[in-house]
């Protein structure tokens, strides 16, 4: 059979059309990852998890910016919930880590910043970064107040993280100069 | 009346201590010695004040006259050279009081400091990672609404330097009535301001040693230079206020308290 195709170049032809066309076929079915049409955040969440578990994973940063612009349309303090299941979700279905997913929750959604988390005290891990923590805290809080204020309503938790960033600034200024003093 | 007062004050340390053992904070800013410090400092303050109050008085007189006097411009006339020595003489004196009062207020200032500088690298440097500080900064449970009894120190300028150093002592007197959050503000912003002060004083004394030898040189003249007035001016606004600056505490935007949802990912 085998020496019979070899040897009529037509059929070999034939033969790598057709392999051709079978490839083609299977591009054309892989998935689009648009984003989410729905305004609604229930349905929004519900045709991300679907997209994200349909081969899309890779867009999970672009998802989830997109599932907060829908929830700023309709701003509400159940939206905390729905975001942090859909994060446990992710986890849970192998999408992000632990780690990952505490951290797109918290950056957003608590008072706390992210941005100051680290094991060892403040002398040696914050005060020689102090510049770049407080940058970093500063965009931060930017995403709280997004997070917050414009998907949660919770403006007291906002005021009290944009508090806790002033504060920060003050006592890690002191603390640093204190760090840096001739003992 | 003079019985009176170390009564009050009694009372009121006695009281403050029962407040601070009653709710003793975890994190120790502010040991005893700062506590006196800033007591000392706030009298050394004060001294200064009713010291060079009078002079400065007397100088702004002299200065009025001077003025009035149509002196600016004329001050070959003899009647003006008079003048001039005399607001010279005065401004010596000034230069004099400051010189005598300011090694004890630089003492005190940079006793405060030091002890101040010790807890904050310890307590808020050494002990605590990054997390820690925030947890502490926000109180035992960081759902609540913010305390509302926290100090408000920041902006100082328009308040007179004993006041200022009254209002320390009492805040820290009475700090065991706070959460950890306060003390670590409070022993911050007085830690930043006592670095500054501590700077200012030792510029001050050296440029009053300048300016000391340069008015012995124009007494022999009587001239007053630009410099004189400018220095009475810093003076007066660092003792006694600068009561154009008062600053502005901007007040929460009305927002309803939500329930709090706590996710399982929150730390």
């Amino acid at each position: 059979m085998n020496s019979r195709i070899t040897g009529n170049p037509l059929l070999v032809i034939v033969a790598i059309i057709a392999t051709s066309f079978g490839l083609t076929s299977c591009a054309s079915t892989a998935p689009t990852c648009a984003s989410p049409q729905a305004k609604n955040l229930d349905t929004a969440i519900a045709s991300v998890q679907a997209s994200l578990l349909n081969g899309c994973q890779a867009h999970f940063e672009r998802y989830y910016d997109d599932l907060l612009t829908i929830a700023e349309g309709d701003a509400k303090p159940e939206n905390k919930r729905e975001f942090s299941e859909f994060l446990v979700w992710a986890n849970d279905n192998g999408l992000l880590s632990n780690r990952q997913a505490e951290n797109y929750y918290n950056r957003y959604f608590n008072v706390k910043f992210m941005a100051m988390k680290g094991d060892y005290n403040n002398c040696s891990n914050t005060c020689p970064n102090k510049q770049k923590v407080l940058l970093s805290m500063e965009s931060e809080l930017s995403n709280k107040e997004r997070g917050l204020m414009k998907i949660s309503r919770d403006a007291d938790a906002y005021y009290r993280a944009d508090k806790l960033f002033q504060e920060i600034e003050l006592v890690l200024e002191a603390t640093c100069t204190a760090c840096s003093a001739s003992r | 009346m003079r019985h009176i007062l170390p009564l009050t004050t009694l009372v009121i340390v006695l009281m403050a201590t029962q407040l601070a053992a009653a709710n003793t904070p975890t994190i120790r800013l502010f040991p005893t010695t700062v506590v006196e410090d800033l007591r000392q400092t706030g009298n050394v303050a004060r001294d200064m004040e009713t010291g060079l109050q009078e002079v400065i008085g007397r100088l702004d007189q002299q200065q009025e006259l001077y003025l009035e006097t149509k002196c600016n411009g004329a001050e070959d006339d003899p009647g003006c050279q008079r003048l001039a020595k005399q607001i010279g003489a005065t401004y010596l004196e000034m230069l004099t009081i400051m010189a005598e009062r300011l090694p004890d207020m630089e003492h005190t200032v940079n006793n405060t400091r030091k002890s101040l500088e010790k807890g904050l690298r310890n307590e808020l440097g050494k002990k605590m990672t990054p997390w820690k500080l925030q947890e502490t900064l926000l109180g035992a449970n960081a759902t609540q609404a913010a305390s509302q009894s926290a100090p408000t120190l920041r902006g100082r300028s328009g308040m007179r330097l004993s006041e200022r150093f009254k209002q320390y002592y009492q805040l820290v007197a009475t700090s065991g009535a706070q959460g950890d959050q306060s003390l670590a503000v409070l022993a911050s912003d007085i830690y930043l301001d006592m670095e500054e002060t501590s700077l200012l004083i030792q510029r001050t004394r050296q440029e009053i040693a300048r300016a000391t030898l340069m008015e012995q040189l124009n007494q022999s003249f009587g001239i007053i230079t630009p410099e004189m007035i400018a220095v009475v001016g810093g003076v007066k606004s660092i003792l006694f206020g600068d009561e154009d600056s008062q600053p502005l505490i901007a007040a929460p935007p009305p927002g309803s308290v939500e329930q709090a949802y706590r996710s399982p990912l929150e730390n």
